[in-house]
């Protein structure tokens, strides 16, 4: 039970008493009017705020952790340094909220509006920011690990320095976004948009890395053809590939998408395969060299894999399909004498 | 099995037919045919010839023929080996750590036969010999020597 119930809260309010600190663990009030009231330092963790009207609200180093804040107007409002760990802000209007140093670790803000929000420092890992708008808000230093970020609008945001490690970007709006010194490491950028951004070693439709994806699509067949894929591309195919030979250069990352059939092909060089569809050998071994190979739940493969010398990293989950055979790496002549060894 | 388990524990070396209504967990070394519900192999322990279970978890080293409904494999699984499961999990090992399974010569029948005809109908399928070219036609997507980069598709 919280110190104080929601209608003493309101009276004290109404009174022009004060509410900081107070211990407010579970206060249920959706809906209330409650703009520019400090909550200072208060304890509202759990606490119900559905629908508030929290404009110029003051919860700055106040614990709201997993608070329920949806559809909340928390216009410019004070959430600086305030923890607000799981909490649900969905929907939520915090434009030009200052929540620098904040704690949203984990925390639901799909569809919020954070237009011109500030952020910096904030801790945003895990935190569920899909479709959410970020046009023009500082996000510099903050910590989106893991963020989902997905159709989210970026738009002219400052992610200087922000870690991005493994977020999702996927389809974002990211024009004129500054990323310079930003983590990112395993960011999904696929389909986002980055005209005129800020991102060194960041490509639309691309990786952190700033490889290109090769993309194959649905319905497409290629036969009889041999493919070369330089050391570091990304490959997707969801397409045909009917006796084919591929060869892949080193750190080269090919994906077999659920739709892909790679039938009588070849796969040869030190990638590193996943696949989601079905491969089927020609001549054995079907794949040689390969660094890694995965084989997810309803993925399929039939062949055999000749692993380099210091052996395929492999990885098979609940699910696939395998008639494998593993082998050891066998010396050919032209390794011996030192020609053609090598694919690029 | 109310806990129940056969334990071969390390150090000990067993040799011969095995057969047991009981979990068997191997600590140890077993060389011989193995029945049992369940089978754990630990980090030190090591299980060469003909393993019948219903689930098998390895981290040591096996050598022979596996056959099991779910398997989960890491460890060491050497030369002419067979394991034939329903389900196999074998997770990936970071880039730069050490190998989760160390596979030699050996072979994998994983899953049942269902997708195997699938392939062979999708392939049938997919096959339009009007449109199909010459052995010795060029690549159609080929230009200066790689192949044709198109943007994922939005979805």
């Amino acid at each position: 039970m919280p110190e104080l119930t929601a209608d003493v809260v309101l009276r004290k309010i109404k009174s022009g008493e004060k509410v900081e600190r107070a211990d407010l663990r579970g206060l249920v009030m959706p809906k209330a009017m409650l703009e520019g009231v400090s909550f200072r330092r208060c304890d509202l963790d759990g606490a119900n705020f559905e629908g508030a009207r929290l404009a110029k609200a003051i919860f700055k180093n106040a614990s709201l952790r997993e608070a329920f804040l949806a559809g909340a107007d928390l216009r410019e409002a004070n959430l600086e340094n305030a923890d607000l760990e799981g909490a649900n802000l969905q929907g939520a209007n915090l434009v030009g909220a200052n929540l620098n140093r904040a704690n949203l670790e984990g925390a639901n803000l799909q569809g919020a509006d954070l237009g011109g929000a500030r952020l910096t420092h904030a801790q945003l890992d895990s935190a569920k920011l899909g479709g959410a708008n970020l046009v023009a808000a500082q996000l510099s230093h903050a910590d989106l690990s893991d963020a989902d970020l997905s159709t989210a609008k970026l738009d002219e945001a400052d992610l200087t320095s922000a870690i991005l490690t493994d977020a999702n970007l996927e389809e974002a709006s990211l024009v004129g976004a500054r990323l310079r010194d930003a983590k990112l490491d395993g960011v999904n950028v696929k389909n986002a948009n980055l005209t005129n951004a800020d991102a060194p070693g960041l490509q639309p439709g691309g990786d952190a890395t700033g490889r290109i994806k090769r993309y194959f699509g649905k319905g497409d067949v290629l036969r009889n053809a041999a493919l070369e894929f330089d050391a570091g591309a990304s490959v997707e195919i969801e397409s045909l590939f009917e006796q084919c030979t591929i060869a892949l250069g080193e750190g080269t990352e090919l994906v077999v998408g659920k739709s892909g059939l790679l039938s009588g092909c070849q796969i040869r060089g030190a990638g590193k395969i996943t696949i989601h569809g079905k491969f089927v050998e020609r001549e054995t071994p079907g794949i040689v060299g390969v660094t890694q190979l995965v084989v997810s739940a309803g993925g399929s493969m039939v062949g055999a894999v000749e692993q380099p010398a210091e052996n395929t990293r492999f990885a098979f989950e609940p699910g696939c399909y395998l008639r494998m055979k593993i082998q050891p790496k066998k010396e050919r002549p032209s390794e011996k004498t030192g020609k053609g060894g090598r694919q690029r | 099995m109310n806990g129940r388990k056969t334990l071969v524990e390390e150090g000990t070396q067993f040799k011969g037919s095995l057969t047991s209504d009981c979990p068997i967990e191997v600590k140890g070394r077993v060389e011989g045919d193995l029945t049992a519900p369940a089978l754990s192999v630990s980090t030190s322990g090591a299980v060469h010839g003909k393993v019948k279970v219903a689930e098998m978890k390895s981290q040591g080293e096996l050598a022979g023929e596996f056959d099991a409904d779910l398997v989960q494999l890491s460890g060491t699984v050497k030369d002419n080996t067979v394991i034939r499961a329903k389900s196999l999990e074998v997770k990936l090992a970071p880039a730069n750590g050490k190998m989760q399974v160390v596979f030699g010569e050996c072979e994998l029948e994983v899953g049942s036969e269902q997708p195997a005809k699938e392939v062979a109908k999708e392939v049938a399928k997919e096959k339009t010999p009007s449109a199909r070219p010459p052995a010795d036609a060029a690549p159609p997507t080929e230009t200066n020597g790689s192949p044709s980069v198109r943007p994922p598709p939005a979805t």
